[in-house]
């Protein structure tokens, strides 16, 4: 078995997942290769935080394997977990813990030496995300600043790769920006990231990579140029490839029909 | 000269004090002065009036009662002074600025001194009238009075360098500020302890006859405590009003050296802990910050602290009631039940909730490098201290009233101990099999299954349990043929057969342990439900 020590930071090797009679993943591949901004689409429903919480070790895939940095997510979890962050679309908080004692907990959860250091580097994540001052309960947290302290939690113990699902939802312009510019920062320092989007400026702006994925399936990957060449449209933005590759048309056609009456 | 590091720290400490008087609002400030004045007066008057007539009526006593006194302050001073200790030196959070500032340890240990202090100063000023109303009433030379201060002033140092001492043992595996919180809750039930304790010595011996207390039984419980270190002091003291100048002089030259001894330790240890202390020290473990993040939440969560409180109110009226044995029911057989029944309830009402309380936070615990099994672990240690605590402590208070004697006391507190663990370990494993994160209520937080489980489960292993217990009671019954039971001859060799079979009932009981934790550790490893609400 793979120790880490290869280009590839994650892979997903032919991914199922079935509840009962339903298909939601069926045999996701790909690769996102060390310090890159990798972009992963879909509609919803179409299977990206199924294939997302498969890949952190959240949900036991039916048939196939997630790699973390060359670690079985499923038989080395320990391994994997230790160099995964991963972010949901609603944050994994305690809502009885201030911000400040939420980040101790997770350093502590994650081993990390107690220390000045580590309290420096809280102090400064709480700075960076304006939660310094903030004296209140998780609980009383608007959405936004849960997704905040949720990526102050990963940020605190520099994991080598971030699963991060939708995670400028719900943030203002501000913090959007400075997520954003984050992610870059840490992706030329090494850290991989796998996006999952809906603001498909924010993966194009982004991503280097994009994968799409349509009703378990996916559809397309590659950088912008080449789902463009894949879909023999030069000048297309990611938004119409996006729409072509899933169900652009026939979603042109509904907005058709139901207008058809008024006009 | 410059400014000492010491100098500019309890300036700027003096003056947030000030400003906190000066600019709060003026009623209040007024009211509390007089509140303080008034409480003064009264007390102190009260002590000094108390001590006045003891020292005149009673000159055989003012040995124990000064020695026994100095006792007092010194374990008034333990418990109402901690919250201060630990504030001052290990858990205020203007600490973190002295730390990153170029000020040494021993520096910040020098300059909080003072309000560290602070209420075990209180305490030793309104004691202070005590010794001198004593004094009075002994028509004691000046020399007392001088030597009483300096000896309270001693008693105050020694005592706060002990709890600094106490602080950095404890905190090896506390933070700072949970052993606060412990400590204030600590000192509000030791005050409450204190005086029933006091109301119990005193009553004992009321008489009507007499019609005035008897304090022979309070000099005769202090007289057995003045070797203490904290009585050398009161004995000082006696040996200057008995005009014994050598025995004062040698009490007092003890004291000073514990003082001394205990304030060069604790100004050491400090600079050791302060860093660990606030938590800036130390290393990170999974299983203690768990623990951590639970007791935190425990505190806040009102909504489970209200559905909390009277079940353990119910838990401990219902105890003490069966505390007296019913007709017929031996002492500490009812004690045995009280075990069982104590150990039941807390387990079914702390542990099974242990895991699922976790709610939308568990998907944290499952991608963190824990497995499900240090999970369980951590959980079933931080459930079973409470529990422990609150079995032991009904059950020792139950023995000791009832009169068991140290042996039946002792097999007691065993079975309190092993029915405590299994019934914990039951609790936890039931909430792991069958969660309900998204439950809002606490009440159905377990599911149906976990429910039956954890039910089914106790009283298994409890009927095994306690099963082992009166068979092993049995064969020492056999063995040292003081009894049989039924056709059972009272013969050694008999012993060993119902001690095999006790044995074998206790391995029982013990599986069902393992097989619950074992089936909780599978099920927590499949769970993958996503936990939409929290």
């Amino acid at each position: 078995m793979s120790m880490g020590s290869g280009s590839t930071a994650v892979e997903a090797r032919s991914l199922v997942k079935r509840y009962g009679m339903v298909l939601a993943v069926e045999g996701v591949s790909f690769q996102v290769p060390r310090g890159e901004i990798f972009g992963f689409l879909g509609a919803n429903g179409a299977g990206k935080t199924t294939t997302l919480r498969m890949l952190c070790g959240l949900i036991k895939p039916t048939s196939g394997t997630a790699l973390i940095d060359g670690f079985d997510v499923f038989t080395q979890p320990l391994e994997a977990k230790a160099r995964l962050g991963y972010l949901d679309e609603e944050p994994f908080v305690h809502p009885h813990l201030t911000g400040r004692e939420f980040l101790d907990f997770i350093a502590d959860l994650y081993r990390m030496p107690r220390g000045p250091e580590r309290q420096q580097r809280m102090e400064r994540l709480l700075g960076l995300f304006e939660l310094a001052d903030r004296g209140e309960l998780i609980g009383a947290y608007s959405h936004g600043m849960k997704q905040k302290i949720g990526l102050a939690s990963l940020l605190i113990r520099e994991p080598s790769v971030l699963l991060l699902d939708e995670p400028t939802n719900g943030l203002d312009p501000r913090s959007a920006r400075l997520v954003k510019d984050l992610l870059e920062e840490l992706a030329a320092r090494g850290t991989t990231v796998l996006l999952s989007t809906h603001i498909l400026e924010v993966a194009q702006a982004l991503c280097r990579r994009i994968a799409i994925i349509d009703r378990g399936r996916l559809v397309a990957t590659g950088t912008v140029d080449e789902l463009r060449a894949q879909t023999g449209s030069a000048q297309a933005t990611l938004e119409d490839l996006f729409l072509r590759l899933t169900a652009g048309p026939e979603s042109r056609e509904l907005i058709d029909r139901l207008l058809e009456p008024q006009r | 000269m410059s400014r000492s590091a010491v100098e500019i720290i309890l300036r700027a400490e003096l003056r947030a004090w000030r400003n906190r008087i000066t600019k709060g609002n003026t009623v209040r400030v007024v009211g509390l002065a007089l509140f303080v004045f008034l409480a003064a007066i009264v007390f102190g008057g009260s002590l000094f009036g108390i001590a006045f007539a003891a020292g005149e009526a009673l000159p055989s006593a003012r040995d124990a009662i000064l020695a026994g006194a100095f006792t007092a302050l010194s374990v008034m001073m333990l418990v109402v002074g901690f919250p201060s200790v630990i504030a001052s030196y290990f858990a205020g959070r203007d600490l973190m600025q002295l730390i990153l500032a170029p000020v040494r340890t021993s520096e910040i240990f020098l300059a909080r001194s003072l309000f560290a202090m602070s209420a075990n100063t209180l305490v030793a000023a309104l004691f202070l009238t005590f010794i001198v109303g004593l004094g009075a009433g002994s028509g004691a030379s000046p020399l007392y009075y001088l030597l009483a201060l300096v000896l309270v002033v001693i008693q105050v140092l020694l005592i706060s360098a002990l709890q600094v001492n106490f602080m950095a043992a404890v905190l090896r595996w506390v933070p700072a500020r949970i052993a606060r919180d412990v400590a204030l809750a600590v000192a509000s039930a030791t005050g409450a302890g204190l005086y029933l304790l006091w109301n119990l010595t005193i009553r004992q011996s009321f008489t009507a006859i007499k019609r005035r207390p008897d304090f022979s039984n309070l000099v005769s419980t202090l007289q057995r405590l003045d070797w203490l270190p904290s009585a050398w002091p009161g004995h000082a003291l006696s040996g200057l009003i008995n005009g014994d100048a050598g025995l004062a002089l040698g009490w007092t030259a003890l004291t000073l050296v514990l003082a001394a001894a205990l304030t060069i330790s604790a100004a050491l240890l400090y600079e050791r802990t302060l860093l660990a202390g606030l938590g800036l020290a130390g290393s990170a473990s999974p299983g203690l910050a768990i623990a951590r993040k639970d007791w935190i939440v425990y505190r806040r969560d009102i909504r489970r602290l209200s559905r909390f409180l009277p079940a353990l109110i119910f838990l401990v009226a219902y105890a003490f009631v069966l505390v007296r044995p019913s007709n017929g029911v031996d002492v500490f057989w009812s004690d045995v039940f009280i075990v069982a029944f104590v150990s039941f309830f807390t387990s079914m009402l702390f542990a099974t909730t242990s895991i699922p309380s976790e709610r939308r936070g568990f998907q944290l615990l499952r991608l963190a490098p824990i497995t499900s099994r240090e999970l369980i672990r951590t959980k079933v240690l931080f459930t079973l201290a409470p529990i422990l605590v609150l079995t032991l402590g009904i059950t020792l208070v139950s023995s000791v009233i009832g009169g068991d004697g140290p042996a039946k006391t002792a097999q007691v507190a065993v079975l309190a101990l092993w029915l405590g663990l299994g019934c914990v370990c039951i609790g936890v494993s039931a909430g792991a099999i069958d969660p309900r994160f998204e439950s809002p209520d606490d009440r159905r937080m377990v599911g149906v299954l976990g429910t039956l489980a954890a039910m089914g489960g106790e009283l298994g292993f409890g009927l095994l349990s306690i099963g082992a217990f009166a068979l092993l009671q049995l064969a020492q019954q056999l063995a040292s043929g003081t009894g049989g039971f039924g056709y059972l001859p009272a013969t050694p060799l008999m012993a060993a057969v119902v001690a095999v079979v006790a044995v074998l009932l206790a391995a029982a009981g013990a599986g069902v342990v393992a097989l619950m934790l074992w089936t909780a550790n599978s099920r927590l490893g499949s769970f993958e439900g996503s936990i939409t609400t929290a």
